[in-house]
């Protein structure tokens, strides 16, 4: 503050400048916040000529929030557009620290916690009863054939299957590359080199592929799904379809979860195939072994369950990935800041559940 | 003949009450407008009114039955005399507008054949002057014409009574006029009940018949918007003769 003059005295006098905006003020708070405690501390505005809203701000709570500190000398100009202006009652500059929160740090802590829970089970509770809906809603449908958009299933159909059956193809030959080649070392080994065929047949269709999927159509169709129906709800178009007498959650669930139905055996089969050919590859290449070989030694171990068994799973897994992006796509707060989120966390719940579900699985068959 | 009657309704969003202990009936046949200004919960009581937002207490009747948001009966009997316009329109993106337009007919009378779907949809769209844009895609359309095709769709199954949320924000004054226009011609050769959201004071003078405000959590006026001029309520001349309170001195 180099236009700030001090006068000795009983009360201090900081003359302040003719330019007194926001950002000379910083200057002068951090001035009256090194004398604080020196005693009384008079500000002297004869010289302020220009001003903002912060100096009127600051003047206006002068008095209630910085003790010890006093204005003189206010030019009229000033003094009119302080009385004019509009402040917020009880509020002081620098601001007075918070009340402290009622309870003790123990049970603010069990509280919150509670809140959180309470929260969660609630969540679920919704979630459930639309697990429950939409099983509701595709009986209804399939009986009266009712309340569907004609077409959607094959729109839908096309886009997870159809659209999603490259990447999983791709990515299920690598994952049945990757496994061939890190387990072949170890079957080499103990010289038990044939079981490649017989580990990546069971571990393809019974674990991995289903996973895998689980997994691919979270990221590909879930979050898809929810950033579809989130984007609708913020726009006022699931709004729309209630008040024309449409029950969103079946016009916008049930063509999905049909979808979902219909194409996850045709990825699972194609993801199989993919899988098994990574292995026999890996085989060919590391041990010479020749792909009739190869499945000769994979179905003495592999059957048409296994098959089932990993297509029942995908299944599941499909109708959790789209019930629970249904969930996160439906019930999103109203702005656009939410589809975002919502659509990260029906990823974050899709594959959480895939791997529960698969949890669930991994007890009741083995 | 009021076609919808409220009782005690205090509206709201979860444990927050926007409008509280609201008595109110808006007659059939007229266009009454909401209004208020920005905050005052006039979009939260016409969700309400179209069944999408449940009372946090007491409650309306429909054309003399009481709504009930429990029923899922209630509420579709609601839905099938209603229709209601949104603010941006919320027609299907994924929809032409003849599709859209269709779309409720095809809902709720599957077994109709496509050429009566057709005649009802081209009538509707007749009847907003936007026939010849029925297979264009909502985002091939501009504010305006979203508006009336939205509007289109709102009245192809005939509602008694139609919601519009603020039709004229956003709009040009030669579309918001045309838009008025459309909805006194609604009013005038069907019949139509209307019931407008809006803060449009242009818009209100133009169409409404009769006039909610709300203000401060409550309705400040029900009645004839002719009878407002003779209000000397300073907040009803402050709002609608734009005459600040110092000119009521």
């Amino acid at each position: 503050m180099s236009e700030t003059a001090s006068t000795p005295g009983p009360s201090e006098i900081l003359r302040l400048p003719k330019r007194l905006r926001a950002a000379e003020l910083v200057a002068v708070l951090g001035d009256l916040g090194r004398r604080s405690g020196d005693g009384p501390v008079i500000l002297d505005f004869r010289d302020v000529e220009e001003f903002d809203s912060a100096t009127l701000a600051f003047l206006g709570h002068l008095s209630d929030c910085q003790p010890g500190v006093s204005a003189a000398n206010v030019p009229e100009a000033l003094a009119r557009a302080e009385a004019a202006f509009a402040r917020r009652p009880d509020v002081c500059w620098p601001e007075k620290p918070a009340a402290p929160p009622s309870g003790t740090r123990s049970s603010r802590f069990f509280q919150a916690m509670a809140d959180r829970f309470l929260a969660r089970v609630r969540a679920l509770g919704m979630f459930l009863a639309m697990f429950g809906d939409e099983v509701f809603h595709i009986g209804r449908y399939l009986r009266r054939r009712r309340g569907v958009y004609p077409g959607e299933t094959w729109n839908q159909m096309f886009f997870m299957g159809y659209l999603s059956f490259p990447i999983v193809c791709l990515l299920l030959f690598l994952v049945g590359v990757t496994i061939s080649i890190t387990s072949a070392e170890q079957l080499r080994i103990f010289g038990a080199e044939v079981y490649i065929a017989d580990l990546v047949g069971y571990a393809m269709l019974r674990e991995l592929v289903p996973l895998m999927t689980g997994v691919i159509l979270a990221g590909k169709v879930g979050a898809a799904v929810t950033a579809e129906l989130a984007s609708m709800t913020v726009l006022e178009e699931v709004d729309a379809l209630r008040t024309m007498g449409v029950v969103p959650e079946r016009f916008l669930m049930v063509p999905r979860l049909i979808a979902i139905t219909l194409v996850v055996p045709l990825l699972v089969a194609m993801a199989d195939v993919a899988g098994i050919f990574g292995g026999v590859v890996v085989a060919r290449v590391t041990f010479g072994m020749l792909p009739s070989a190869f499945i000769d030694q994979m179905l003495n171990t592999v059957d048409w369950t296994d098959f089932a068994w990993g297509l029942i799973k995908t299944v599941v897994f499909g109708w959790a990935v789209v019930v629970g992006a249904g969930f996160k796509g439906l019930t999103v707060g109203r702005s656009a800041e939410e589809v975002g989120r919502a659509t990260t966390q029906s990823v974050v719940l899709s594959i959480t559940m895939i791997i529960v579900i698969d949890c669930i699985f991994a007890f009741v068959l083995y | 003949m009021d076609i919808i009657t409220a009782r005690d309704l205090t509206v709201g969003y979860g444990r927050t009450e926007v409008l509280r202990d609201l008595a109110f009936a808006i007659p059939e046949g007229l266009i009454t407008a909401v209004v208020g200004v920005s905050g005052s919960g006039k979009s939260t009581l016409l969700k309400t009114l179209a069944g999408l937002l449940p009372p946090l207490g007491g409650g309306f009747e429909f054309a003399g039955s009481p709504v009930d948001y429990r029923s899922e009966a209630s509420l579709g009997r609601l839905y099938a005399r209603i229709g209601v316009l949104y603010q941006d329109g919320a027609l299907l993106n994924g929809l032409s507008l003849y599709e859209n337009v269709a779309l409720p007919v095809r809902m709720h009378y599957p077994e109709l054949p496509e050429a009566v779907v057709r005649d009802m949809v081209h009538a509707g769209l007749a009847q907003v002057e936007m026939a010849g844009s029925a297979e264009k895609f909502p985002s091939e359309l501009s504010g305006g014409m979203r508006k009336r095709g939205a509007l289109a769709r709102a009245l192809v199954l005939d509602p008694h009574v139609v919601f519009c949320d603020e039709p004229s924000s956003g709009l040009d004054p030669i579309t918001s006029r045309l838009l008025d226009d459309l909805l006194l011609r609604l009013k005038e050769s069907f019949k139509m009940t209307l019931v407008v959201v809006t803060h449009e004071l242009r818009s209100i003078e133009r169409v409404a018949d009769r006039v909610l405000l709300l203000n401060d959590g409550g309705l400040r006026y029900a009645g004839d918007y002719a009878d407002l001029a003779a209000s000397d309520d300073g907040f009803i001349r402050t709002f609608f003769l734009r005459k600040g309170h110092h000119d009521d001195a």
